[in-house]
């Protein structure tokens, strides 16, 4: 809900001016009423309707500069005779008006310019410019006459008392965590330029390999094609750039050239996804960077969290290079404690702490003592798993005790593992169990199917049914029964949904009766996992959430002392690769600010972002016009279930060059031009 | 296959085909500014938009793929609206200099333009001064620019220099070079080939001719062995009676083919001559006796039967190293295949999803072979393994794997390569203990490549569809070549492979199929065609008697992929010609082009005379050039032999290849290509030789010296420099094996 004086956003018509205080309508949408904590916004205009939140705003001058930012916006524009030369004349004229110097047929030609655009732009930006213009002009076509009549300026055109803001985005670049520019990267695809697609996603993304594989894709569900037929198959897309430059054996291409050494330092505290973005662009601003990692390997979670058939190391370890090659410095075998952080502090110009959250979560279960053989902690478990299978790092002695393991790696021959989950962790312990050879391997959740694979996906879910893990839905461990500190058997309790009498969201109730026991060797947590924060020295008191994570305001991502800065799972708690991505680019971004100028500041771009995040960039109840439906989303091949089960090979092969290709065809390049004048 | 219906009536795609390709296929027309048959859609121009009854909005033709029972207007009031406001718009501003462009009369903005109806400028926006870029051969006038991105697509899909790119910046959007401040490229011409406009054009011709004004003589290109169609373009050097007809350029129909800058820049070869009759009966009394005569394979089939015709009346001897050392190659080769012929094509490359490729230079000799490697990198997404001593920059973006193997030991590296593609074929018991007996520890460790290099190999091809194996000229000449054509050749045969060996000059397939051809073991009164001897004639300033060069000849040659293709005259010649000889010996024939027909049957030539071959593409592609020579069977005799001591290259190696654009005494005649004569080599090989960047050096062939120049090339590693041939005489670079030990004696510094 906002008030405003006029809005035509998404179709609402609503025009206060006027209008006593008791008769005024409020819009429905977000819309960014204050710019910033130092002003507040004028008017908001973009690819959807105009709203004015003030009533002396400038119509003519506003619809000028939209237009004239349509022309400074150009990376998205240039590439079609409509949008390039149209967007040209919608400038020239409406300027030519503005400045008291248009006449009648300025209108008609911008009218008859506006509707070839609106049919004809290769890009959603060019069709849609064309829309707030109409509307201004037909809602306030007095005051466009008064310039054309008069032969005078409009009220404000000599006056500079107003900043006009713009930014390009896109449904999918909104739904985004990191706001990857996914138009301009599926268009280096259909265009055959991989490296300018790479570079692309580079820019705000830097593990190109890794969020081509392993990324839960929340653009797909707000792609606009899904409006029309099928979302685009936006994740695989990305692993064409990354590919061709490895493949190629071509160096790293980097978004822009790495800046000349500013003479800042900043540490970075954990080599995860988040660690390796902030690292990233920090370097690529000229910072000297050091990440501290406590494990000998580099990656986070991904490396030894994530299975090698989801993710291929030496994929991950290409981007894990490309950070490298800016002259990162990594220290590994280092866990950071709170006096190194006092030191840093003093060392350091800012600190980054990218520490993830690993600690597996109990189950709350009675019985659950953690020196119970056999109860292992699903981030330990895939751990050693992982060391093993990726870098032939062995279980060492006393852990194959404690764990009950017959050799120097993970080899559940003959043996029962049940795990409790529902989500990424979980599948990735109940398939590696599989390939570690368990001779009965099942999964345990509060919930059903359906919800399953929402959290995590169609595949994941399939792909593991059918290397035979057997789910238990509306099922939770009530006791853990041991021998002599011995995992032996679970007591497992049913649930079923109960209707609420009242209409509201039916409750999980427990079937009694129904409760059994099933023979176990192993019990893996994979319920949820929390951050270890011990390395923040107590006298700093530094904010928490209410989930026990470091507390920042989500927008630039310091904490609450100054100079030290949080992203990712240990600031968000346990959320995605692309979640931790998009927090650390902005967090650098904000920190290679402040070790230059001292001040936390967010640029309007940013402030843009978050603005459009808020209203919302997707609307499902669009209807698309100017694209063909039924054209069907490319799958890419699998390995058959036979060929995958027993090894640790890639599960998917990712498209061909021609499925790729029909895919890259499909997007429809749903770039939107906002701008805010404040 | 896929129904739809446009403007009502049935139509039918095949899977991945677009509604503008299905419309164009029945015979619709949709207008079209920016499309491209050969690239991806640059879907900029917009005026192939159409009207379905499945959407509300117009679509894109040309990048959609049409839905079954899908219903396409492809002409409408709303249609033709949007289409003139488009025309409109590209009319905005774009100078009015048709009475000095280049492009008038062959523009596709003027066609559009008229066939729109726009006599006036409808829109205004603000003009703005561009300047014009300059960039050697090539000249960019951004004003013209319509942006429509052909040739930013054909650069990086076709050729694969990827040197130019757009700029975005809405009106002011402009074609840069990429990565570089000036046009830093191979300088094939093939973005001026595709400009709608005039902003692409070559500096050369600019302002020297009209389009209309030029008669285009269809014709073959002579400088490599890929046969690309061109046209040259001819008109009067003066507008007296009688003046002189002279190439003003060449053009390529560049729709359905591509040309390299040899082909499209190298055009001014010929030479004149009137009738010396004193030279004539030289010539003849030379040939009477004569022990030999040696020549070039830049001959047409016609001349090549004539040479063939007087050996056998005057029972001499016919030279021509190049073209024997092809001969046996494909000898052995067939002995195993089966076939005469080898079985790929230019054509199987492009299609290719995997494609190996052992010793050569690709991107210098044969840059068709190179793009079309491109081709199938980009569209097809292939994997491509480079096999060869020495790593090539330009191939880089085309290139997944590049095997480096040691100068001299490319028996061994084919071997195993054999064994690695045969390893899961039904080879037989015997050819299976035959790989099984190479000594793979031995062979490895002298070529120095490694067993995982072969098994990366073995892995990318697993899954890979359609495979090319391309055999380069080194291999040729290679001591061991009759042992590695036979290892090929079992790739071939049970593999589904196929290979394509690259034959050196333009009719090297062909004169290895008409002549019996004799070891050159020099002796005397060898008479020389466009090659050396004690009388020599052809087409060249020190040549005695001269002959017409060949674009002064009606003729034709086999190319790469085994099409007979024609060749017709664009200057006019007025000496004598080769038949003109042969008619003294009573080789009787009115025309050369008389033996067209006549061309040997038994190797697989069919016997259609000259004037019935076809020289154009129709107007899909299909292509109407000439014929494909039929793929005779022969018998299989062929049996591999034990792979020999692995030879040893040490010191200085230096390696025949001609730098980009340079092939022959032809090239090397011409006006605009760039002679570079310099031995380029790295710094390692500097300082082994203990030279520097521009110094005078003597190079000590087995065979004699050179003096050259020596040239520090940074994008060169090793220990291998390359040495230029086509400045040395034909077919040098392709008589011996490719690699030669030599020494370089410092002689002073360039100044």
């Amino acid at each position: 809900m906002s008030k405003v004086y006029f809005s035509t956003w998404r179709g609402e018509q609503i025009n206060n001016i006027g209008k006593s205080d008791d008769a005024w309508e409020n819009s429905a949408y977000n819309l960014p009423l204050e710019y910033n904590e130092h002003a507040h916004s004028k008017a908001f205009i973009g690819w959807d309707g105009v709203a004015l939140f003030n009533p002396d705003v400038d119509v003519v001058r506003l619809a000028t500069e939209y237009a004239a930012q349509y022309q400074v916006y150009s990376e998205a524009c240039g590439r079609c005779a409509p949008g390039r030369w149209g967007g040209r004349i919608l400038y020239d004229l409406l300027d030519k008006i503005a400045r008291g110097e248009g006449s009648i047929s300025d209108m008609e030609h911008l009218k008859e310019v506006s509707k070839t655009m609106q049919e004809t732009s290769k890009c959603e930006i060019g069709k849609t410019v064309p829309n707030p213009l109409l509307d201004l002009m037909t809602h306030f076509e007095s005051e466009f006459m008064a310039c054309i009549e008069n032969q005078k300026p409009s009220k404000h055109y000599h006056l500079e008392d107003t900043s006009y803001i713009a930014k390009i985005t896109a449904p999918c670049m909104d739904a985004c965590p990191a706001h990857v520019d996914i138009p301009a990267y599926i268009e280096g695809v259909r265009d055959l330029r991989f490296d300018d697609s790479l570079m692309a996603t580079r820019q705000t993304m830097p593990l190109a390999h890794t969020c081509g594989r392993v990324c839960p894709h929340p653009c797909e569900t707000e792609c606009r094609r899904t409006n029309l037929d099928e979302p685009i198959s936006i994740m695989e897309l990305k692993r064409l750039g990354a590919d061709y430059e490895t493949d190629h054996g071509f160096g790293f291409f980097h978004p822009s050239e790495k800046k000349p050494s500013v003479g800042k330092k900043v540490a970075v505290i954990g080599a995860g996804p988040a660690g390796l973005t902030g690292a990233y662009y920090l370097a690529l601003d000229g910072i000297d960077v050091d990440v501290y990692e406590e494990l000998p390997v580099l990656g986070g979670e991904v490396a030894v969290g994530v299975p090698e058939y989801r993710m291929p190391i030496d994929k991950y370890n290409q981007d894990i290079e490309a950070v490298k090659s800016l002259g990162v410095n990594f220290i590994t075998n280092t866990k950071v404690n709170a006096d190194m952080m006092r030191q840093f502090e003093k060392d350091y110009d800012a600190t980054l702490v990218a520490t993830g959250t690993r600690i597996s979560k109990k189950v709350y279960c009675d019985n659950e003592r953690p020196e119970i053989q056999g109860y292992w902690g699903a981030i330990d478990f895939l751990d050693k798993v992982n060391l093993q299978v990726k870098y032939d790092i062995m279980v060492p002695e006393a852990d194959q005790k404690r764990h009950m393991l017959p050799s120097n790696f993970v080899d559940l021959t003959g043996k029962i593992l049940v795990c409790v989950g529902g989500g990424f962790t979980s599948m990735d312990v109940v398939r590696c169990a599989i390939r570690a050879n368990a001779k009965k391997v099942v999964m345990l959740y509060r919930r059903d199917e359906k919800t399953i694979i929402r959290n995590t996906t169609y595949e994941e879910y399939h792909e593991a049914v059918e290397e035979g893990v057997e789910f238990i839905f509306h099922s939770a461990v009530a006791k853990m029964n041991d021998e002599n500190d011995v995992l032996k058997s679970l007591l497992i309790d049913r649930y079923e949904l109960v209707p609420d009498p009242n209409g509201g969201r039916p409750n999980l109730e427990k079937i009694e009766g129904a409760s059994f026991e099933m023979e176990c060797d192993y019990l893996i947590p994979a319920v949820s996992q929390s951050a270890d924060l011990k390395l923040i020295p107590e006298e700093w008191e530094i904010e928490r959430t209410s989930w026990a994570t470091i507390k920042t305001n989500g927008k630039d991502y310091m904490t609450s002392r100054k100079g030290i800065f949080a992203a990712g799972d240990c600031e968000y708690g346990p959320m995605t690769i692309v979640n931790a991505v998009g927090q650390a680019k902005r967090a650098a971004s904000v920190m290679s600010r402040y070790v230059q100028t001292g001040e936390i500041t967010l640029t309007d771009d940013e402030i843009m972002e978050d603005h459009l995040r808020k209203l919302k960039v997707y609307d499902k109840k669009e209807k698309i016009k100017g694209w063909l439906p039924g054209l069907p989303r490319q799958h890419s091949e699998v390995l058959t279930v036979d060929e995958r089960r027993d090894n640790n090979r890639e599960v998917k092969y990712g498209f061909t060059q021609e499925e790729a290709l029909a895919e890259a065809e499909r997007c429809m390049r749903c770039y939107y031009i906002a701008m805010v004048a404040h | 296959m896929i129904n739809f219906t446009i403007n009502g009536q049935p139509v039918s795609a095949n899977k991945g085909e677009t509604i503008l390709q299905a419309a164009r296929k029945a015979g619709f027309y949709i207008p079209t500014m920016c499309y491209l048959e050969k690239t991806t859609p640059c879907a900029s121009c917009r005026l192939c938009v159409v009207e379905t009854d499945k959407t509300e909005g117009l679509i894109l033709s040309c990048q959609t793929p049409p839905t079954e029972g899908l219903g396409v207007i492809i002409d409408s009031d709303r249609l033709q609206t949007e289409r003139t406001n488009i025309m409109r718009l590209y009319d905005v501003n774009h100078p009015l200099e048709c009475g000095v462009c280049d492009k008038s009369g062959a523009c596709d903005l003027q066609n559009k333009t008229l066939e729109f109806g726009v006599s006036a400028q409808h829109f205004s926006a603000k003009d703005q001064h561009r300047a014009i870029e300059h960039w050697g051969l090539i000249n960019y006038d951004p004003s013209l620019c319509i942006l429509c991105e052909k040739c930013v697509h054909v650069c990086n899909e076709i050729i694969g220099d990827d040197a130019i790119e757009l700029q975005f910046g809405g009106y002011k959007s402009s074609v840069i070079p990429k990565n570089s401040d000036t046009l830093d490229c191979t300088f094939c011409g093939e973005c001026i080939a595709v400009c709608p406009v005039g902003a692409l054009v070559s500096s050369n011709f600019q302002y020297s001719a009209n389009a209309w004004e030029l008669t285009q003589i269809p014709a073959t290109c002579v400088h490599c062995s890929a046969g690309c169609s061109l046209h040259y373009e001819v008109r009067h050097t003066s507008n007296a009676l009688g003046g002189e007809s002279k190439i003003y350029r060449v053009t390529n129909d560049f729709e359905h083919t591509t040309l390299c800058g040899a082909g499209r820049f190298g055009f001014d070869f010929d030479q004149q001559s009137e009738k010396d009759e004193a030279e004539f009966d030289k010539a003849v009394a030379a040939l009477q006796n004569a022990s030999a005569i040696r020549f070039s394979s830049m001959i047409t089939n016609e001349e090549a039967l004539i040479l063939q015709r007087i050996k056998e009346k005057l029972g001499i001897k016919l030279y021509n190293e190049e073209a024997r050392a092809y001969q046996s190659f494909m000898n052995a080769y067939s002995s195993v295949s089966g076939k005469a012929g080898f079985g790929g094509s230019l054509d199987a490359i492009k299609q290719s999803d995997g494609i190996i490729v052992v010793g050569g230079r690709i991107s210098s000799d044969n840059p068709m072979v190179r793009y079309a490697m491109t081709t199938a990198a980009r569209h097809n997404g292939a994997k491509v393994v480079y096999m060869h001593p020495i790593e090539d920059d330009l191939l880089q973006n085309v290139i997944t794997q590049f095997v480096k193997y040691e100068v001299g030991t490319e028996e061994g590296v084919v071997a195993m390569l054999a064994k690695t593609l045969l390893e899961n074929a039904d080879i037989g018991d015997e050819l299976q203990s035959y790989f099984k007996e190479l000594d793979e520890g031995y062979l490895c460790a002298e070529s120095n490549v490694g067993d995982e290099e072969y098994a990366r190999i073995l892995k990318t091809f697993a899954r890979l569809k359609r495979k090319t194996l391309i055999i380069g000229s080194d291999l040729l000449n290679h001591k061991r070549a009759a042992n590695i054509a036979r290892l090929c050749a079992m790739i071939e045969t049970h593999t589904e492979f196929s290979v394509v060996v690259v034959a050196p000059s333009v009719n090297t397939i062909g004169v290895s199929l008409i002549c019996d051809l004799d070891a050159d073991k020099g002796g005397e009164k060898v008479v020389g065609y466009n090659a050396p001897g004690d009388y020599t004639m052809g087409s060249f300033a020190d040549s005695m008697l001269k002959l017409p060069s060949l674009n002064a000849q009606e003729g034709t040659f086999v190319s790469i992929s085994h099409q007979v293709l024609p060749t017709n005259v664009a200057v006019a010649f007025n000496g004598y010609t080769l038949n003109d000889i042969a008619n003294v010996f009573g080789i009787e024939a009115q025309y050369t082009i008389d033996y067209t027909a006549q061309l040997p049957r038994n190797r697989g030539f069919n016997g259609t005379k000259f004037d019935d071959l076809g020289n154009f593409f129709g107007t899909l592609g299909e292509d109407n050039r000439g014929y494909t020579l039929d793929n005779i069977d022969v018998e299989v005799s062929g049996s591999l032999e034990e792979v020999e001591t692995l030879p040893e290259f040490n010191g200085s190696v230096v390696y025949r290849c001609n730098p980009i654009n340079q092939f022959n005494g032809y090239t090397q005649k011409t006006s605009q290509l760039e002679k570079d004569t310099t031995l380029r080599g790295s710094s390692q090989f500097a300082a082994a030789a203990k030279i520097g960047d521009g110094d005078k050096i003597r190079i000590e062939f087995p065979q004699g010296t050179q003096e050259r120049i020596f040239k520090l090339d940074p994008t060169l590693k090793g220990t291998i420099a390359l040495v230029p041939a086509y400045d040395v005489g034909f077919g040098v670079l392709n008589e011996q094996y490719r690699f030669e030990k030599v020494k370089i004696m410092r002689m002073g510094s360039e100044s």
